[in-house]
């Protein structure tokens, strides 16, 4: 991500500075003028193209390359070729099913929430009033504090005498109040899919808010005129205007519930008995805790694999869906 | 001009690789020069972990300059490491190949890391290994046996024993605290309905469950390491196990056991009267005297079953790295470890040292230390495997649905021994 940014920056930087530069080489010798502003652009470019290279592609393909080996870390010693052994390892190792299954459950249970949340909270603030900032931050707050930090303070409020049980027993009785959340799978993957909820709303919302400022306002008023009702207008007017933003929320969501990590390793640890384990903790106890790096590999370029597909499918979905919003 | 934008392009690409280089080129530049040179060693360990600055003061301030007046040449670095990063941290040192000369290793560490033969054996290394290696707790020794070399000494030790106070004791009408498996249950009985846990322990890996199965007569694995099956699942096995899941059933041992992370605490829940007992180690006694600073912990050997008192060896060891450009020093720096000024100075921030000679010193430092040294003389030490934390997983997963009542523990500890016997044939 860092990377990126980086990447991203000098990369405008390179784009603005051939032509700042371009006054003083008038007039010059032709062939020179070509080839400085030919190939210039492409060194500015080069450390983040590089630092991208050497950062993210190296270790990617280093992963596939050690997925079909018994890596030893130590570069000494030789690793085994396994050719797909640790693929059909992991096809027939039940806790990676598990830990698939609890990436799904978690992918699933969160994705749909932060959309409509995040959209009912876009479509609330995109009105102007004097609060509207205040509640902009409020609700994108979550999204800029540390995982760490959040994965803590939920492990908190769900803990055996936490504010949950508290509010749950104590205050609206609705339980005994001892309820152990983090001790069961289902009760664990529910603080923890409300953790991812809580703290995604915020990102959603503020690409809503992006989406929702290319809504036409004529056909908005146009559609008024007509006598549509609001559910008619959000329909028939909003929905195909922001359906390049639902798009990127949807699929960087789906991707990112794949990904969930930090909150599950601080929450429950992939405990009570492996039982909430998602495929990142799971690789991660391979790879870190037994120094398996060749199976931990596998099971990243697996759920890589997996994600993947999925994305590839929904860009599929949805170009056929817009073409059919469109017609 | 034209020289000059040449050299422009020049310059971008020069930055451009040294803004990659600089992320990939860590690695210190060894002084390999004469003996007498100067040299500097560098030591990786965790004493400041949890924000605890005594002992690494106890390191910094008097032990390493100690050791630098009487060694003139030799300069020693420690970096503190956060203990929770510090296998991710070897581990991609060991890759990187920019192991430091030195490491103060958690004892499971050690054939974990021999394995990958990152370590020097220093029973081969040392001249006076046999010497150093005679006077420890034999116990502690042992985890850096692996495949008949040992690639450490112990550095510093520890071990769990019952810990429990006199509101405990009161509540369940008892004098003395659980001697034995049998005053334990007696325990239980009187504090059945209390609300009070008569044990409560935050895991179910080798670290706490061996004490147990120990003391109940029962073991892990053969003694030549090879077959778990007939030993982990034997009756004395099992029936020390029941005991804890007879306990978990009638709720007097809370789920923290199963992994429970939003549990009470241990160190929480003894002084808050929640939990009558737990096993423990010297580090509490610390932890409490900032925290309940009016609690006053009462400490007794681990309870007797039919195979004595039986707890569980922790600790770290020093190790040597084989990529170190200065043995010899670093060997110097291992062998000041085991004297009496190093060992006796870190008692003092709460290590216990790890030659029994000094116990009587260690007491008298704080008599806490008698009962840990006393528990030691018997403690035995985790499997001195590579894949030891494969172990301290198959336990948890596979008996953490025994003590839900979903799988008998036979079958549990059967079927984790069966997977243990894996691990052990690929040795």
């Amino acid at each position: 991500m860092t990377t990126l940014t980086t990447g991203e920056s000098v990369t405008g930087r390179a784009v603005g500075l051939p032509t700042t530069a371009r006054p003083a080489l008038r007039g010059r010798n032709h062939s020179g003028r070509r080839f400085r502003s030919g190939l210039t652009p492409y060194l500015f470019l080069a450390p983040g193209v590089i630092l991208f290279a050497v950062m993210i592609i190296y270790p990617m393909v280093q992963a596939v390359q050690m997925s079909f080996f018994d890596w030893k870390i130590v570069g000494s010693a030789t690793s085994q070729f396994l050719g797909l052994d640790n693929y059909i390892r992991a096809f027939n190792d039940p806790h990676f099913w598990l830990s698939l299954t609890n990436s799904g459950i978690y992918m699933l249970f969160t994705v749909p929430p932060q959309i409509i949340l995040g959209l009912m909270v876009a479509l609330l603030l995109k009105k102007k009033s004097p609060t509207q900032p205040f509640f902009r931050v409020l609700f994108y707050l979550p999204v800029v504090t540390s995982w760490v930090v959040v994965s803590l303070l939920f492990k908190y409020l769900f803990a055996d005498s936490g504010l949950i049980n508290f509010t749950l027993g104590d205050f609206l009785h609705l339980t005994n109040g001892d309820t152990s959340w983090l001790a069961e799978r289902w009760t664990a993957l529910v603080a923890i899919c409300a953790l991812g909820v809580w703290k995604g709303i915020g990102w959603s919302m503020m690409i809503f808010l992006a989406g929702l400022q290319s809504v036409p306002q004529e056909l908005e008023e146009a559609a008024t005129v007509d006598g549509a009702n609001r559910w008619q207008r959000f329909k028939a007017v909003t929905l195909p205007a922001i359906w390049p933003a639902m798009l990127f929320v949807v699929v960087m969501l789906v991707i990112g519930g794949f990904n969930v990590f930090t909150s599950v390793l601080l929450m429950t640890g992939g405990g009570p008995g492996g039982q909430t384990d998602v495929v990142l903790t799971y690789m991660y106890q391979q790879a870190f805790s037994f120094l398996d790096f060749g199976y931990g590999s596998a099971l990243a370029v697996i759920l890589t694999l997996i994600v993947f597909v999925i994305t590839v499918i929904q860009l599929r979905l949805f170009r056929d869906r817009s073409g059919e919003s469109l017609a | 001009m034209k020289r000059s934008s040449k050299f422009g392009s020049a310059v971008a690409i020069a930055a451009a690789l040294a803004v990659v280089a600089t992320g990939c080129s860590a690695t210190s530049s060894g002084d390999q020069g004469k003996p007498d040179s100067p040299v500097t060693i560098t030591f990786w360990g965790s004493y400041g972990n949890g924000g605890n600055s005594t002992q690494q003061d106890a390191l910094n301030k008097t032990l390493i300059p100690a050791f630098e007046k009487a060694n003139p040449n030799i300069t020693v670095k420690y970096v503190d490491i956060p203990y929770d990063d510090m296998l991710k941290k070897l581990t991609t040192s060991a890759a990187g190949d920019e192991l430091p000369d030195l490491v103060r290793a958690d004892l499971g560490w050690v054939p974990q890391f021999a394995d990958l033969g990152v370590l020097v054996p220093l029973s081969d290394a040392m001249s006076d290994f046999k010497k150093l290696a005679d006077a420890t707790y034999p116990g502690s020794l042992s985890t850096n046996l692996y495949k008949g070399k040992y690639y450490g000494l112990p550095l510093d030790t520890n071990t769990r024993v019952l810990i429990t106070d006199q509101k405990a004791l009161d509540a369940a009408g008892m004098t003395a605290p659980p001697a034995t498996f049998d005053d334990l249950k007696a325990m239980a009985a009187k504090l059945k309905g209390t609300g009070m846990s008569v044990f409560a322990d935050s895991g179910l890996g080798a670290w706490n469950i061996s004490p147990w199965i120990w003391s109940g007569g029962g073991a892990i694995t053969n003694d030549k390491l090879t077959k778990s099956t007939g030993y982990l699942d034997s009756d004395k096995s099992v029936a020390a196990v029941q005991m804890l899941v007879d306990f978990y059933k009638e709720g007097l041992i809370p789920n923290l056991i199963i992994g429970n992370q939003g549990a009470t605490g241990t160190s929480d829940g003894l002084p808050g009267g929640k939990y009558a007992t737990i096993l423990d180690g010297p580090w509490m006694q610390g932890i409490w005297s900032g925290q309940y600073p009016d609690f006053k912990p009462i400490y007794a050997p681990m309870p007797a079953g039919p195979g004595g008192s039986i707890s569980v060896v922790g600790g770290e060891d020093i190790v040597m790295t084989a990529s170190s450009k200065h043995q010899d020093a670093a060997m110097k720096f291992i062998r000041f470890t085991q004297t009496e000024q190093f060992q006796i100075e870190m008692v003092k921030t709460g290590q216990m040292t790890i030659i029994p000679a000094f116990a009587d010193q260690e007491a008298g430092i704080a008599a806490y230390y008698s009962t840990f040294a006393t528990q030691l003389k018997s403690a035995k030490a985790r499997l001195a495997i590579p894949q030891a934390s494969k172990v301290d997983t198959i336990l948890s997963t596979e008996l953490t649905p025994a003590f839900k009542g979903e799988i008998s523990v036979k079958d549990a500890l059967s079927k984790a021994a069966a997977q243990i016997d894996q691990l052990l044939a690929g040795n």
